[in-house]
């Protein structure tokens, strides 16, 4: 774009300000740990609470069909990357890159009765208080880094907009761009159908003269400057990153279904230099409940696994051939695990004691897995990692201080609640 | 004619008349029933329904009745209770509707359409009936292809929304004048737990033979088409009826608490008399005044313009160099009674008394000034500020050399050196339309104000606008931010609160008076989960909800910010914790915890470094009962004589926050609304007047005054601010912050509801959006799912609650709306309260307007797009586009505008309007409703998929305009709607 208005920078209008380490209001309590060097995140999302037995903390094989059910696994364990760390059949390819990875297995909280409740818990890290509407890590990451390229944004969200991924009291310039599939692109900056770029001349030549009657330096003047921001960014410099017919067909097919497409899209997203970008796994008529697999949601609970396994570990090793995978933190969340016994339709209920959430690539020193649970997989017996410390992992793997304080007007907000990064990851 | 022919005829007519947009059928329809017919009779029963799923043997007692034209209806009258709250009815209550009904001869087919059980006789036979809906509320795997499979009956019928049963049955009779009998459940249980009292669309509907189309069955001889538009306009018109009832059974409840509140009136008025007035001032020479408030403005700009005077030589100048430095790095600790070390830097004549350590600063020298001391100290324990870095050097040098230069520290800065003038008369319309009730002035009434020679002009239009009933709409934002309204649609668990919009609507409708309204809130009766004030009360999954709910009420009517003091004492206002919890004890009218997670661990206060900055006076665990925690604006011996029952801590808090002798209450709303026209408080921030001292404390006293003195009436304020000249002067455009001594307004943000509205309301594209609510058939209880109707408003939207991340739970076209708003600042949860929203420019908001699906619906000339008529009018292109300009921008074009707008539009101007256009194909339905109980169904997800890209495509074109000229014409409305003048304040 040739354009004398051109600002560079999404964020130039909304500077983020860098957090000073340690935090303001309490006595220098904690000590400053070890920070990473990692420039991206992609965080997926499998919403509904993946059954962590079933998946990256396998125990014994259950029976949900015998009379009563046997407790344990749905599926038998395979052998992984790394000796001693097993996972579950379906995810045989991410198996054997488990030394890029670290399932953490041993999350722990609460909160189990209600997933948009638990959903908000582990985007945010905090329980709700009523006195603060809580970042989500998305646009906290946002908020202290920006973008890693100024003329993409820093955050994008590829699922559906809610409160628990929002920015919360850092405002709207530390929030998402959003889109809902990746056919759709981004809302706001995919034009209407019959909006070509020669009808966008002309809308902008009549929009003109009405720009013009604000005088520079006014506040409208600033608007008229995002307006110009918006524009690049839905012109093809920005919306050619979204363009997947690009990448060879072979990958493409590697990365899988619509979900793997996603995990592409992200990679290239990287790529531009968006900072950070939430994935969601929220494809439900695959098996009816998602990851929710109460019931007979269990039955088809492999296709979901499988579906995750393949676009995973795509994702893990087309960015290390793009030489990507140390600079880029993959992180797969979930609002909580499952039982490793099942309820009275074959399925799981929730649990919140002991869950596992996935660390891969990010420059960490992986070891497959991190923290023992019971031979239920219910109860931490080993390593136990709090909310807290599992967002302090995050954050320190990006170089932010967990400690920081964020600004909720002029009341210090530290990044995390008290959280403790693992330090083995860091050694 | 036989009545066959009748009905074909007349359905004829309306199809004709509905199809060429506007209102005109509506008017066509009773208002009630024809004269000398018996209206139906609608009778609603409470009692004796114990039996949940079976007809009670006894009909039961109706304990309210009201007429209807047809045996149709989609809403009940609401209850109300107490003080005219809205309350709620017992679930299931049973409704009965009964009419004598001429039917023709013929055997004849009747249609009835009920949420759970009716059933319909004629002249005492079953005809039709509707069985009980299931006891669970579905885990969203259910198939219930009966209720959300719509049922069609050809064409013209109407196809319901969903989530009704419906059925058919055949009554054959020799004619005549028969009773029919209509009785239906509304409401149930889900188990035990109650579920929401809504009809849906309760419906008999009638093909008389040798007729397929359907009528709403009704006493009167006219026929009443049950087809979309015929059913839009029939309940559009029962529900204005219904309004009116509303609000007269509301002011009669309300008449129980007259006595009650005359008194409270008596002592306002005993108050005002024993107690000094503010003198206006006088004028100072140069100046006229609208109003009185124009004569404090005037005399505090010449005071504060006599203080401004530069000294020769000075270099350094105090609000552009050095207030910046003090509020970022000094003022969170030296601001007010508890400043650290004593040491208020937030004013001259403190700064200079100082603190503990001695005088702040000598003005002349920095070498004897602590200030300068303490911020170039070495010593660890002693530089300032203790945490997060020094200052600059640049810092440091500015401050030095402003105590060198004399430390001029004037009160105010000088923003402008003179008033600007009046705004003309355009401006003033649109500004005065946004503020008062949130919408641009329709083009009618701009020519008749321009029109209009009489002097009193301005005056009488502000008179008309604040009498209007869309002033509440505009104002109900402020009070949903304020009180941190925040119903949510799905399972309330993110410190979710119930939908008490309701009741803050029409308390702004019927001007209710604030001391009133805040009472109501306190004591928080009526429906919790329907829309009364004991919505207020939820705080799910908080873990201290009244100590959250009393740092609503504090922010909100005092100005006392104390969400430091949830964990732990204020470290820089005056809020300890227990006072917090004191008050959060009178809110919940009994005593209440301290949880462990609402301290701070002392560990983390005393590990290592310099002494933490805040303190906890009160241990976790503690009980704090029901206390008035400040004697220092109201004495709380006052209590016991104002409140409606001195035994009850709710109504004792209430009392104490609303008395006249607690000014600060009255001074606090005023400084609200004050804000809301002015842009700035005369206290800045509003929320927290322990940070800013009034910039007009006479003014402000005054304010207070006047609002006790109006009965504590919000409106006659407005109008005093609204009939200013301050109010009304032409802008600076380029002021980018309020002026705080009011010499030009700013060019001010409008809200996203502003936004929404108005670009809705001056296109005159209907707002057609999803019911806000994710349980369509009522299946499940009260407790886990509200149903927060149709916006009409952009108010009414809320958060769209997909935590779970469902396709199938997605509300596309509330979502393009919502996209729009939370860009513009608006918060969709409002977990917290908000006093003052975040308007700063980002590339996200002329995205979302540029290339949002809103967007695209506005622009887009569809057939039921009001532009889409006016294009086709008969007239030169040049008043075109002047039309298009005043309904958008309440302004004429300029010639440059008119000239590059004219030749764009003139182009097949002469051929727009196409001699035979094609007739539009309707779009396909969708096969089902998605509600709660099926959403799991694998055909759930793609019906949703299927809305959302309807929604994205948006309604077809008019294919009556040539197709190259209407896209010209959309890019015209583009352009227009894209104006940064949509999105300011003029």
């Amino acid at each position: 774009m040739k354009n004398l208005h051109h600002r560079r920078g999404f964020l130039k209008l909304s500077l983020a300000s860098a957090a000073l380490p340690g935090s303001a209001l309490l006595a220098n309590a904690l000590p400053p740990p070890k920070l990473g060097k990692a420039e991206h995140c992609i965080f997926i999302w499998l919403g509904g609470g993946m059954a962590q037995v079933d998946t990256f903390d396998p125990k014994r094989l259950g029976d949900a069909k015998s009379k009563p059910p046997r407790s344990g696994s749905y599926y038998p364990s395979i052998d992984t990357a790394v000796p001693g760390v097993r996972v579950t059949e379906h995810l045989t390819r991410t198996a054997r890159l488990m030394d890029r990875v670290t399932a953490v297995r041993t999350v722990h909280h609460r909160v189990i009765d209600e997933h948009a409740f638990a959903t908000n818990l582990v985007h945010t890290g905090r329980m709700i208080s009523g006195n603060v509407v809580y970042p989500s890590i998305g646009s906290i990451v946002a908020h202290q880094r920006g973008p890693a390229n100024p003329d993409v944004p820093a955050y994008l969200l590829i699922g559906y907009p809610n409160v628990s991924r929002g920015p919360g009291f850092l405002g709207a310039k530390s929030g998402f761009v959003y889109l809902l599939d990746t056919e759709s692109g981004p809302a706001g900056f995919t034009r209407p159908e019959d909006v070509g770029a020669e009808r966008t001349a002309r809308r902008l030549a009549l929009l003109e003269p009405l720009q013009d009657r604000f005088p520079e330096g006014s506040t409208p003047a600033d608007y008229r400057a995002a307006q110009t921001e918006a524009l690049r960014l839905a012109g093809p410099d920005f919306m050619r990153h979204f363009k997947l017919a690009e990448e060879p067909g072979r990958l493409r097919q590697r990365y899988g279904g619509e979900f793997g497409q996603r995990c592409l899209l992200s990679r290239r997203l990287v790529q531009a230099g968006v900072r950070f970008i939430e994935v969601s796994h929220n494809l439900n008529f695959v098996n009816g409940t998602g990851w929710d697999t109460h019931n007979d949601g269990q039955l088809q609970q492999h296709v979901l696994i499988r579906e995750l396994d393949t676009a995973l570990s795509a994702l893990i090793e087309d960015l290390e051939n793009h030489r990507l995978l140390d600079k880029t933190l993959i992180v797969v969340g979930t609002e909580f695990g499952r039982p490793a016994s099942f309820d009275g339709g074959g399925g799981r209920g929730h649990q919140g004691t002991a869950f596992s959430l996935v660390l891969a690539g990010g420059g960490l020193n992986h070891c497959g897995a991190w923290g023992v649970t019971d031979d239920e997989g219910k109860i931490p017996v080993e390593h136990p990692v709090s909310l807290p410390d599992f967002h302090a992992t995050i954050h320190a793997t990006l170089g932010i201080h967990p400690h920081a304080d964020l600004l909720d007007g002029s009341r210090p907000v530290p990044i995390t609640d008290g959280g403790t990064p693992i330090a083995r990851l860091f050694s | 004619m036989t009545r066959a022919a009748l009905t074909l005829t007349s359905f004829a007519l309306f199809v004709v008349s509905f199809s060429t947009g506007g209102n005109v059928a509506a008017g066509s329809l009773p208002e009630s029933s024809a004269p000398g017919v018996a209206p139906v009779v609608v009778e609603i029963c409470e009692e004796g329904l114990q039996n949940m799923d079976a007809w009670p043997a006894q009909a039961p007692a109706a304990m309210e009745t009201f007429p209807v034209p047809a045996f149709g209806l989609n809403q009940l009258p609401h209850k109300y209770v107490d003080d005219g709250l809205r309350g709620d009815r017992p679930s299931p209550s049973l409704v009965r509707m009964s009419a004598t009904v001429s039917f023709p001869p013929g055997r004849h087919r009747l249609l009835v359409r009920a949420r759970s059980a009716a059933r319909l006789t004629v002249d005492g036979k079953a005809v039709v009936e509707t069985p009980f809906a299931p006891k669970n509320g579905g885990d969203g795997s259910q198939a219930d292809t009966e209720r959300l499979v719509r049922l069609d009956l050809g064409p013209g019928f109407r196809v319901a929304p969903g989530g009704e049963y419906e059925r058919t049955g055949e009554f054959e009779t020799a004619g005549g004048l028969l009773k029919v009998g209509f009785e239906v459940f509304a409401g149930g249980r889900e188990g035990k737990a109650p579920r929401r009292v809504e009809l849906g669309e309760t419906v008999v509907a009638v093909s008389w033979q040798g007729d397929p189309a359907w009528h709403l069955l009704n006493p009167a001889a006219k026929p009443l088409p049950y087809t979309d538009a015929g059913w839009e306009a029939y309940q559009s018109m029962v529900g204005r009826q219904m309004d009116v009832r509303n609000a007269e059974t509301r002011s009669r409840r309300r008449e129980a608490m007259q006595a009650y509140w005359n008194q409270r009136r008596a002592g306002a008025a005993a108050w005002m008399a024993g107690t000094p007035e503010v003198p206006v001032p006088v004028l100072p020479d140069g100046f006229s005044a609208a109003a009185p408030v124009d004569a404090f403005i005037a005399a505090r700009f010449m005071t504060v313009k006599s203080q401004n005077r530069p000294s020769p030589g000075a270099t350094v100048d105090f609000f552009r160099d050095v207030r910046p430095v003090l509020e970022s790095r000094c003022l969170d600790c030296h601001r007010g009674d508890k400043a650290k070390g004593g040491l208020q830097l937030d004013n001259l004549e403190a700064a200079l008394r100082g603190g503990d350590s001695g005088a702040g600063f000598i003005a002349g020298q920095p070498d004897k000034s602590e200030l300068i001391r303490r911020i170039t100290s070495h010593d660890e324990d002693e530089v300032m500020p203790p945490k997060g870095g020094r200052l600059s050097g640049t810092e440091t040098a500015t401050l030095t050399r402003w105590v060198q230069e004399g430390a001029a520290w004037p009160e105010l800065p000088m923003v402008r050196s003179a008033f600007t003038p009046p705004a003309d008369d355009l401006t003033f319309l649109r500004r005065v339309y946004l503020d008062t009730i949130g919408l641009p002035p329709a083009t009618a009434e701009v020519r008749a104000f321009l029109a209009d020679p009489s002097p009193d002009k301005r005056v009488r239009l502000i008179d008309r606008l604040l009498a209007d009933p869309r002033w509440a709409d505009h104002w109900m934002p402020m009070w949903q931010d304020l009180l941190a309204e925040n119903p949510n649609i799905l399972n309330p668990t993110l410190n979710n609160t119930g939908p008490f919009r309701w009741w803050l609507h029409e308390a702004l409708l019927d001007d209710l008076p604030v001391d009133r309204m805040v009472t109501q809130l306190v004591q928080q009766r009526g429906s919790e989960r329907s829309g009364g004030p004991a919505g207020f009360r939820p705080a799910s999954q908080n873990d201290a909800p009244f100590a959250a709910k009393g740092t609503i009420i504090s922010a909100a009517f005092l100005g006392l910010e104390m969400k430091c003091a949830r964990c732990h004492d204020s470290p820089s206002g005056s809020a300890k914790q227990e006072q917090l919890f004191q008050l959060g004890a009178l809110l919940a009218n009994q005593p209440i915890d301290v949880p462990a997670t609402s301290s701070v661990d002392p560990a983390k206060l005393t590990a290592g470094g310099r002494k933490a900055l805040i303190e906890v006076t009160l241990n976790p665990g503690s009980k704090v009962s029901p206390q008035w925690p400040f004697p220092e604006l109201a004495d709380p011996a006052l209590a016991p004589g104002l409140a409606m029952d001195p035994d009850d801590s709710r109504d004792r808090l209430a009392a104490l926050l609303t008395a006249p002798q607690n000014e600060r209450f009255a001074q606090v709303v005023a400084n609200r609304i004050w804000q809301r026209l002015m842009g700035r408080g005369l206290v800045h921030p509003v929320d927290d007047w322990e940070k800013g001292r009034p910039t007009h404390p006479e003014l402000l006293q005054w304010l207070g005054r006047e609002l006790v003195r109006n009965g504590y009436q919000t409106k006659p304020l407005a109008r005093l601010i609204l009939t200013s000249a301050a109010w009304q002067r032409a802008t600076d455009p380029v002021l980018r912050e309020p002026d705080p001594l009011y010499a030009a307004p700013e060019l001010r943000r409008l809200s996203a509801e502003q936004v929404v509205d108005s670009s809705f309301a001056a296109t005159g594209k209907p707002m057609k959006l999803e019911p806000v609510c994710l349980d369509r058939n009522g299946r499940r209880n009260l407790a886990n799912s509200t149903d927060l109707g149709v916006p009409r408003r952009a108010w009414m939207l809320a958060s769209l609650s997909n935590e779970r991340d469902r396709p199938s739970l997605t509300l596309p076209r509330l979502q393009a709306v919502t996209d729009v708003m939370e860009a513009l600042g608006w918060r969709g949860a409002r977990q917290d309260p908000q006093s003052i929203r975040d308007t700063a420019p980002n590339a996200l908001q002329p995205a979302i307007l540029a290339n949002g699906t809103m967007s695209g619906w506005l622009t887009r000339l569809s057939e039921d797009h009001a532009l889409t008529a006016l294009v086709q009018q008969n007239q030169p292109v040049e008043t075109l586009v002047e039309k298009l300009y005043l309904r958008l921008l309440t302004r004429y074009p300029n010639a440059g505008e008119r000239d590059r707008y004219v030749a764009w539009l003139r182009d097949g101007y002469h051929q727009r309007v196409l001699a035979d256009p094609a007739p539009l194909t309707d779009p396909p339905r969708a096969p089902m409703v998605v509600t709660w109980t099926n959403h799991l169904q694998p055909e759930a997800t793609t019906v949703k998929q299927a809305e959302a890209a309807a929604a994205r495509r948006g309604d077809p074109p008019s294919p009556k305009l040539d197709p190259a000229w209407r896209q010209r014409c959309e890019d015209v409305i583009w352009a227009l709607l894209n104006s940064p003048e949509m999105l300011y304040r003029p």
